[in-house]
C-alpha cells in the first residue's frame, strides 16, 4: 500500500472536516484496503469513521428500519426483526463474502464498494473507469464470463453490493451528510450508471458521507427473499441473484418487486417481471414466467450467455422462496 | 502392457519413471550423478553384499496373505510382520508436529526472522513478450532503507533455445511472460521494499505474443521462441521431451507406439472416440514460494519453503559455484508444495544475490499473484479413441494430446492410457504448445489427472456402448489385484448396486454415480540416508535432510524408529529438513515414504544392535541373547531378565551410539504400480449448472501404510483437490493483453468448506516385499488423478450428457446441457 | 498488441502522499486522537504517514509498537511482535488464514490496519494457549489430524474456537458455514469438521489432554 496519513474521528463533524485534499473515508476498511493493496486507489489520508458511535446501530420502529451505516453485515444478518420483517436484507447481509468479512464490513461500505470487475481490480490494466486515457472496456472483447448481461454497452461491470438488492426492492432511502447539510436519496437514484459517470458508481460527492439508511416498514402481507448463485457456495461472487419482495393478499400477489444485482452495472428492477406477478397467484408457472420476462432484452456478451439461464433460475426460485413455496436453495451461495 | 514402465528395481534405480511420466513433468526420483555411478558399481544387493534369505509376508490381506522369500543384506533387520501384529506401524498416530501447527508455534520460512534481516520484493515484467531496453534502479537506490538491488541476468524455469544464436544477444533476459521476474530489491521493511520495487523503471521493446493455446497452434501465430526450444526439468521433474520436432510454438510429438492401432481398431467390435479439454491449474500452496538467505563468507544458510532441501542445496552450489559443504538448507515447517517447490528458483537465487550484496540476511517470499504465475499444471486438449471386443477386451488405444506448459514443456497426458489396462495396440502422440505464460511444473501426479479425465471417461463410454457395468468392464481389462479388491470394496459398501440408467431422473436436479481408477508408480530415490542416535540416557534421535511438506514425514519416521526401539513415537526426536544431516530424498512423485523409511528402519536396527553389543558384557550376556519384546529389552534365554531401553542405554561405554544408513536397492526387480478407485455420488442442478458432490468413497493402496491417520488425511486432500480441479479451478488469461486475470484466491477458485462431500476411505494393505518397510507414498494416487473422471462419469449417469471439459462450472455445464441458446452466446 | 516494438515505461505508479506530520505521543486508545471535538477540529491532527508509536492490547498484554498507518495488523503482529502464528496467505481477505479475534470476534488481520486495532482486545493463535495448556480445539485438531501443511491451521482454529464460544452445540452445517471463508489447499476440511464437532460433543477438556502424549517439540 502507498503511505498515507490516518485520522481517527468520533463524530460526523470531525470526519467531514477531515474530508479534503483527497482524503477518503474508511469504515470497515475491507474494500478500501483491497483497492489500496493493488494500487487501484492511493489516497494520501484515511479518515477513520469506524469509531463514530452515532453511525452505528439498528433500530426497527413502526415507520421502518433505521440503519446506521456502520452496522456490520453480521449485525444485520443476526437482527431478529430484520430476519422477521426484512428477510431479504438478512439473507443478503448474511450470505455476503465470508463470516470474517461480515464481522468487519459495514453496510455503508457494502453499498459503496467499487466494482469487482477483474479488469478494474487488476493493476495490469487501465480502463476508462479508472480515469485512464484508455477508452476501452476490456470485458467487451475480453474475458467476460462474469460480466453484465444487461445495460452493458458502456461498461460491463456488475453491481457489487448484495445488500443494495433488497434495499432497492424495499424502497430504502440513503441519508447523505456533508458540511452543507443532509439530503435523502432513494436508493433507486443512489446508483449511477456508467453512461452518466464512468468514475462514480453512486451519487456521493466528495465531502459527503452516508449517515443513515432507512427502510420503510413493510405493508402487511409482505414477504421477501434474496438468493444468489455462483460457482461455489463457500465465499464466491454471484453470477446471478434476485431480491424479491411480494405483498400478498391470500394467494394473490398485490405488489411485487423483482430486483437483480449482478445483471448490470447498477441494481435494476424488472418491471416486466413485476407486471407478471402483480395480480397473479404465485406458483411455479407464474414465477417462471416472471423470470423469463425479467430476462427479456438481455444482451449477453461472448462468454456469459449462461447467466441468462442462471438469472431465470435465481429469480423463479427466489420468488417461490419468498412466497414460502420452496426451501432455501442448496445451490445458493452462503 | 505398459511396456515403458521402468521398475524401481536394482539396475534401474537411476531412472525410476515411466517414460510417459518422465517426459511429463514429474515428481523427483532423479538421483545425483554420484548415486548413479554407485549404482553402476553395485547394481544389486545380491551381487554386492552378503545376504541371507528371509521370508516376507506378501500380498493383499483381502486375498489372503502369502509368503515371499527374498535375499536380504545381512545388516538389515528381520522382515516386519503384517500391520495388525505391530505395535506402532499401521496404527493411527497423531502428527508429530501437530501441537506446533495447532498452536501457531511452528516456524515456516515465511516466519523466519533473523537479526538485521532485510525484506525483499521482486519486480516483474509488465508485458507478456519483449525485450528489456533499460532498467533504471536509481530512484529505488535513493530510497532510505534500501540496502541492495539485483537485476536478474538469467531467468530459471524457461525453456532454452537449442541454438541460442537464433536470438540476438541482450544484456537482459528476453521477457516471455507477464510476471517474469526482472529484478529485486532488499530493504529494511517489506513496505520499503515494495515502495522501492515500484520505483524501478523498466522499459521494453514489445514483441507480439500469444496466450491462447489454440491461437498459438496457428501457423501464423506469434512465436514464443524464435526456434526450437527445450526445457530443463528441475529436481521435481518438469521438462518435456528434448530434440523433438518443433514447428512454430508446437513442440513434438513425443510418440509411443506398440503394435498396430489400425489393425487393433479393425478388430474392434466397438469404438469410442472423443475430445477432452482440461484447464490450467495453479498450485496455490498456502505458503508462497520463498527463501531466507543468510550469506556469510564461511557458509550460506538458506531457509527454504521447499520439497527438496537437497535440491535447493545442489542448485545454490551450482549457480554460485560454491562447494555443497558450504550451503546449508533448512526447512523445518513447510506450507505446501504439490510439486512446485524444488531447487533454488529465481526467487532463491535473487535472495542470495541480495544477501551477498547487503551482507545481511534477506527474506524473499513471493506474493499471491506471483505464486499463481510462477508455475502450474499444464492444460490439455486430447483426442482419444479406444477399440474393444464385445467382451471388453481392448484392441487399440490412440491418443493425441496438445497441452501448454506456458514457456516450458511437459504437458503430456499419456500415463493413464499407457499404464492402466492391458492393450496390444497403442499409439500416443503428445505435443507441447508454447504460449506467453508462466511455466508448467510438476503438480501432484503430473499428466495423470488430465489423462485420466479423458481415458477413464472413455472407458465408461465404452462400457455404455458394450452394455456392460463399468465395474465389470474393468474387472475384465484391469490386471491390478489391488484395484480388483478396491472395486469389490466399493461394490459392497456404496450404493453402486442401485445405480440407475443414465439420465433417467426427472426434475431439474439429477443424481448419478460413477467411478474412476488411478495408476501411479513405485519410484525410489537412492539419496535416502539417515542417522539414528541413541544417547546414554536412552533418548533416541533420527536425523536426515528429508523434509515434511505437511505429508507427515516426521510422524512416519517417528513411528518406524519407535517400532524398532519399543518406545512411543512421541519419545523419538525427529531432526529433519536440514542439509547438515545425512541426505534425504527430495519429495516428489510419492517417493518419500518408500525411499526413506527403509533407511530409517535399518539404521534404527543397526543402532539397536550396536547398543546391545555395547551393553551385553555389562549384563553378563551376549548381544545375540538380547531382543526387543513388548517395549522391553529381554534375555532370549531368560524372560525374567527384562530392561527398559533407558536401563540398557545406561550401560553404554560411550555417550552415544549411532548408525548411519543409506537405503539399499529394492529386493527384487518387479514392476510395481499403485492404484486407487474412487466412487462419486453427485447431484447436477440442470438449471444452475452447479454440480454438487455428495459422497466420495475412495479405496486406495500405498503398500504398507505406516500411519493410517496421515495417509487418510492425504487421500482426503487428493480427493478434495480433485473436486476443486474438476469443478472450480481455472487460470484465466486475457487473450488481448496477455495477463492472468485471476491471480488471487478470490477469482482463482479453490474448494471451500461448503463444497466438501461426505468422504469415506478404505486403505488396502499391499505387502510387496521390496524393502524393510514396504512403505510407499500416497501423494499422487490419492484422488487427484481420478476425481475429475469419476465426476464426469457420475455426471453422465445423472444427466445422460458427457462432460468433456473441465472445470464443470455453471458456464460449461449449462452449455453442455444445451441451456445456453445461440442468441445468448452472441 | 502491435508488431512494431514500442518503448514504454513500467506501469508501476509512483508513491503518493508524503510529508504529513507524525505524532510524537503513543496512541493508546481509538479516541486518543480525537479526545474532544475541539481538538479534533484542529488541523494536522492526523498521524503518519511515517511511523508512530501505538499501544496494542494483544493476548492480554500491552505492547508498544512503532508502525506506519499503512501497516496491516497482520504485518504488525508478525514483523513487529514476532507473533508469526497468524499467517498471511491471500493478503486480500479471501482465505481467512490471518483470522484473529478483535474484541472476541473473528476478523481478518490482513484487512485491518494495525493502527485501527488500537483500543481493541486482540487475540491471536498464540493467545489461545493458556500457558502450557492448549485450547480444546487445538487438542482436537491434533487428535483428528485436522492439518497437513498447517498453514491454514491457525486461522481454522481461531474460527472454530470462536464458533464454539457462541454456539456450544453446532451441527455439521454450522461448522461448514463458520469455516466457509477459510481456505485449505491440503484438504483438511473433513477433519476440521470432525475435530470441532468432537469438542462440542465432549466437554471433558481434561480427559482430552490425558489422551495425548505431547510431542517433544515445545
Amino acid at each position: 500500500m502507498n503511505k498515507f496519513a490516518f485520522v481517527d474521528c468520533t463524530t460526523v463533524d470531525q470526519a467531514l472536516a477531515e474530508l479534503k485534499d483527497g482524503a477518503v473515508i474508511k469504515a470497515g476498511g475491507i474494500d478500501l484496503l483491497d483497492l489500496m493493496k493493488d494500487g487501484i486507489v492511493t489516497p494520501p489520508k484515511l479518515v477513520n469513521i469506524r469509531n463514530v458511535s452515532s453511525l452505528r446501530g439498528i433500530t426497527a420502529s413502526k415507520d421502518g428500519l433505521h440503519l446506521g451505516p456502520l452496522a456490520t453485515l453480521s449485525e444485520l444478518a443476526a437482527h431478529p426483526e430484520i430476519q422477521r420483517d426484512y428477510s431479504a436484507l438478512a439473507d443478503a447481509a448474511g450470505h455476503a463474502a465470508t463470516p470474517q468479512i461480515r464481522n468487519m464490513a459495514t453496510l455503508g461500505g457494502n453499498l459503496t464498494q467499487r466494482p469487482r470487475c477483474w479488469y478494474f481490480r487488476s493493476s495490469d490494466f487501465d480502463c476508462k473507469k479508472k480515469g485512464a486515457g484508455s477508452d476501452e472496456c476490456h470485458a467487451h472483447e475480453g474475458e467476460n464470463q462474469y460480466h453484465a448481461v444487461m445495460n452493458n454497452s458502456t461498461c460491463a461491470m456488475v453491481h457489487p453490493s448484495s445488500t443494495a438488492v433488497p434495499l432497492l426492492a424495499m424502497n430504502a432511502q440513503v441519508e447523505i451528510t456533508s458540511k452543507r447539510g443532509k439530503r435523502s436519496v432513494p436508493i433507486s437514484e443512489f446508483y449511477v450508471p456508467p453512461e452518466k459517470s464512468l468514475i462514480n458508481e453512486t451519487v456521493l460527492q466528495t465531502g459527503e458521507i452516508i449517515t443513515g439508511i432507512f427502510v420503510p416498514a413493510p405493508e402487511s402481507g409482505t414477504r421477501s427473499a434474496y438468493q444468489k448463485y455462483g460457482e461455489k457456495e463457500s465465499f464466491d461472487w454471484p453470477l446471478a441473484d434476485a431480491g424479491i419482495v411480494l405483498v400478498m393478499e391470500g394467494e394473490r400477489c398485490r405488489k411485487a418487486a423483482v430486483v437483480m444485482g449482478v445483471a448490470a452495472p447498477t441494481p435494476i428492477r424488472s418491471q416486466a417481471a413485476e407486471a407478471v406477478l402483480t395480480g397473479a397467484t404465485i406458483n411455479e408457472a407464474t414465477a417462471r414466467a416472471a423470470a423469463k420476462a425479467a430476462m427479456q432484452g438481455a444482451t449477453p456478451l461472448s462468454q456469459n450467455g449462461f447467466k441468462v439461464q442462471l438469472f431465470q433460475t435465481a429469480i423463479y426460485r427466489t420468488i417461490l422462496l419468498a412466497a414460502g413455496q420452496m426451501q432455501r436453495d442448496p445451490s445458493a451461495i452462503g | 502392457m505398459a511396456p515403458e514402465i521402468v521398475l524401481a528395481a536394482q539396475e534401474q534405480q537411476q531412472s525410476t519413471q515411466p517414460k510417459s511420466v518422465k517426459k511429463g513433468v514429474e515428481g523427483e526420483a532423479k538421483p545425483t550423478r554420484e548415486a548413479e555411478k554407485k549404482d553402476e558399481q553395485t547394481p544389486t544387493a545380491a551381487k554386492s553384499t552378503a545376504t541371507r534369505t528371509e521370508t516376507f509376508v506378501f500380498g493383499i490381506p483381502q486375498n489372503g496373505l502369502t509368503k515371499k522369500e527374498r535375499q536380504v543384506p545381512l545388516d538389515e533387520p528381520p522382515p516386519l510382520a503384517q500391520n495388525s501384529e505391530l505395535k506402532y506401524i499401521g496404527k493411527p498416530t497423531p502428527r508429530y508436529d501437530g501441537m506446533a501447527k495447532a498452536t501457531g508455534r511452528g516456524k515456516y520460512t515465511a516466519d523466519i526472522q533473523l537479526p538485521g534481516m532485510l525484506y525483499a520484493r521482486m519486480v516483474d515484467a509488465t508485458i507478456p513478450h519483449g525485450r528489456i531496453t533499460s532498467v533504471d534502479t536509481s530512484a529505488a537506490e535513493a530510497l532510505p532503507g534500501v540496502k541492495a538491488i539485483h537485476v536478474i541476468e538469467h531467468t530459471f524455469g524457461i525453456a532454452a533455445l537449442r541454438d541460442p544464436k537464433q536470438e540476438a544477444p541482450s544484456k537482459y533476459p528476453v521477457i516471455r511472460y507477464a510476471g517474469q521476474p526482472i529484478a529485486a530489491v532488499a530493504a529494511t521493511s517489506p513496505q520499503i521494499a515494495s515502495d522501492a520495487a515500484a520505483l524501478i523503471k523498466v522499459t521494453y521493446d514489445r514483441m507480439p505474443f500469444v496466450v491462447d493455446k489454440q491461437d498459438a497452434r496457428a501457423p501464423d501465430a506469434p512465436t514464443v521462441f524464435p526456434g526450437p526450444a527445450d526445457a530443463e526439468g528441475s529436481a521435481g521433474g518438469g521438462g518435456g521431451p528434448k530434440n523433438v520436432p518443433q514447428v512454430g510454438n508446437v513442440h513434438g510429438p513425443e510418440r509411443k507406439k506398440v503394435g498396430d492401432v489400425d489393425k487393433g481398431f479393425s478388430e474392434a467390435d466397438a469404438v469410442v472416440e472423443g475430445e477432452y479439454f482440461t484447464q490450467v491449474q495453479t498450485h496455490s500452496a498456502l505458503e508462497t514460494h520463498g527463501f531466507v538467505v543468510d550469506w556469510k563468507p564461511e557458509e550460506v544458510t538458506v531457509y527454504a519453503s521447499t520439497q527438496g532441501t537437497a535440491s535447493v542445496r545442489d542448485e545454490f552450489a551450482e549457480v554460485f559455484k560454491l562447494p555443497k559443504s558450504q550451503v546449508r538448507v533448512i526447512t523445518e515447517f513447510m506450507g505446501g508444495g504439490f510439486g512446485a517447490k524444488f531447487g533454488a528458483g529465481n526467487e532463491g537465487v535473487v535472495a542470495a544475490h541480495l544477501s551477498r550484496k547487503a551482507k545481511l540476511p534477506v527474506k524473499l517470499m513471493l506474493d499471491r499473484k506471483q505464486e499463481h504465475i510462477v508455475c502450474n499444471r499444464p492444460d490439455s486438449h486430447q483426442k482419444l479413441k479406444i477399440g474393444a471386443k464385445k467382451d471388453g477386451t481392448l484392441t487399440a488405444i490412440s491418443l493425441t494430446s496438445y497441452g501448454t506448459a506456458g514457456v516450458g514443456t511437459g504437458a503430456g497426458t499419456a500415463g493413464p492410457a499407457t499404464n492402466l489396462y492391458k492393450c496390444p495396440n497403442l499409439l500416443t502422440e503428445e505435443y507441447d504448445v508454447f504460449i506467453n505464460a508462466g511455466p508448467g511444473a510438476a503438480f501432484r501426479a503430473p499428466g495423470h489427472p488430465q489423462g485420466c479425465f479423458a481415458f477413464e471417461q472413455a472407458i465408461d463410454e465404452l462400457a455404455v456402448k458394450l452394455d456392460m457395468d463399468p465395474m465389470d468392464l474393468r474387472d475384465k481389462i484391469d490386471e491390478s489385484p489391488t484395484r480388483r479388491v478396491e472395486r469389490k470394496i466399493i461394490r459392497e459398501r456404496t450404493n453402486w448396486k442401485t445405480r440407475k440408467a443414465a439420465g433417467v431422473d426427472t426434475g431439474p436436479v439429477k443424481r448419478g454415480m460413477g467411478i474412476a481408477q488411478s495408476v501411479w508408480y513405485r519410484f525410489i530415490n537412492m539419496d535416502s540416508s539417515c542417522e539414528v542416535r541413541v544417547s546414554r540416557d536412552g533418548s533416541v534421535e533420527i536425523m536426515s535432510s528429508v523434509q515434511d511438506l505437511g505429508t507427515g514425514t516426521k510422524t512416519l519416521l517417528a513411528i518406524v524408529v519407535a517400532e524398532e526401539f519399543g518406545i512411543s513415537p512421541a519419545d523419538v526426536v525427529i531432526r529433519i529438513g536440514d542439509t547438515r544431516y545425512p541426505i534425504g530424498p527430495n519429495s516428489g512423485g510419492s517417493v518419500t515414504a518408500g525411499s526413506i523409511t527403509p533407511a530409517v528402519r535399518n539404521a534404527s536396527y543397526q543402532a539397536r544392535q550396536k547398543l546391545f553389543a555395547a551393553a551385553a558384557p555389562k549384563l553378563s550376556t551376549t548381544a545375540d541373547n538380547l531382543e526387543m519384546r513388548g517395549g522391553k529389552v529381554v534375555f532370549k534365554n531368560d524372560e525374567s531378565k527384562s530392561y527398559s531401553l533407558k536401563q540398557i542405554a545406561a550401560k553404554m561405554p560411550t555417550s552415544e551410539i549411532s548408525a548411519r544408513v543409506t537405503r539399499g536397492p529394492e529386493y527384487a526387480k518387479e514392476r510395481i504400480t499403485y492404484g486407487g478407485v474412487d466412487y462419486v455420488e453427485l447431484a447436477v442442478d440442470t438449471e444452475t449448472g452447479r454440480v454438487h458432490i455428495e459422497k466420495v468413497f475412495g479405496a486406495h493402496d500405498c503398500g504398507r501404510p505406516i500411519n493410517p491417520l496421515g495417509v487418510i488425511s492425504q487421500i482426503n486432500g487428493g480427493i478434495l483437490q480433485g473436486i476443486s480441479y474438476a469443478l472450480f479451478e481455472d487460470r484465466v488469461m486475457d487473450r488481448k493483453q496477455g495477463y492472468m486475470l485471476n491471480a488471487n484466491l478470490e477469482n482463482y477458485k479453490i474448494i471451500g468448506a461448503r463444497e466438501v462431500p461426505e468422504i469415506e476411505i478404505e486403505l488396502v494393505e499391499n505387502y510387496i516385499a521390496q524393502s524393510s518397510t514396504d512403505a510407499a507414498g500416497i501423494g499422487e494416487s490419492a484422488g487427484i488423478i481420478t476425481l475429475a473422471a469419476a465426476i464426469g462419469n457420475a455426471f453422465y449417469n445423472a444427466t445422460g450428457v458427457r462432460m468433456r471439459k473441465i472445470p464443470m462450472t455453471p458456464a460449461n455445464v449449462l452449455a453442455a446441457l444445451g441451456r445456453v441458446s445461440q442468441e445468448e452466446t452472441a | 498488441m502491435s508488431d512494431t516494438p514500442k518503448i514504454e515505461v513500467s506501469r508501476r505508479g509512483f508513491l503518493k502522499g508524503a510529508g504529513l506530520t507524525a505524532a510524537t505521543t503513543v496512541i493508546e486508545s481509538a479516541s486518543a486522537l480525537a479526545r474532544d471535538a475541539k481538538e479534533a477540529m484542529q488541523p494536522d491532527r492526523s498521524v503518519g504517514p511515517d511511523a508512530v508509536p501505538v499501544k496494542l492490547h494483544v493476548n492480554g498484554q500491552e505492547h508498544t509498537v512503532t508502525i506506519e498507518p499503512r501497516y496491516t495488523l497482520a504485518e504488525t503482529l508478525r514483523d513487529h511482535l514476532g507473533l508469526t502464528g497468524t499467517k498471511v496467505v491471500c493478503d486480500r481477505g479471501s482465505c481467512s488464514a490471518c483470522t484473529v479475534w478483535l474484541d472476541g470476534t473473528p476478523a481478518l488481520a490482513c484487512m485491518t490496519l494495525g493502527i485501527d486495532a488500537v483500543g481493541r482486545k486482540i487475540t491471536t493463535i498464540e493467545g489461545l494457549t493458556q500457558g502450557a495448556e492448549m485450547h480444546p480445539v487445538q487438542v482436537a485438531f491434533v487428535k483428528h489430524d485436522a492439518m497437513q501443511c498447517g498453514f491454514c491451521t491457525p486461522g481454522m482454529v481461531m474460527t472454530c474456537a470462536a464458533l464454539l464460544e457462541r454456539n456450544h452445540d453446532p451441527k455439521l452445517a454450522d461448522v461448514k458455514h463458520a469455516v466457509s471463508g477459510n481456505l485449505c489447499r491440503c484438504g483438511t476440511y473433513p477433519k476440521v469438521f470432525a475435530a470441532t464437532l468432537d469438542v462440542a460433543q465432549q466437554h471433558q477438556r481434561a480427559a482430552y489432554l490425558l489422551t495425548l502424549n505431547p510431542a517433544k517439540e515445545a
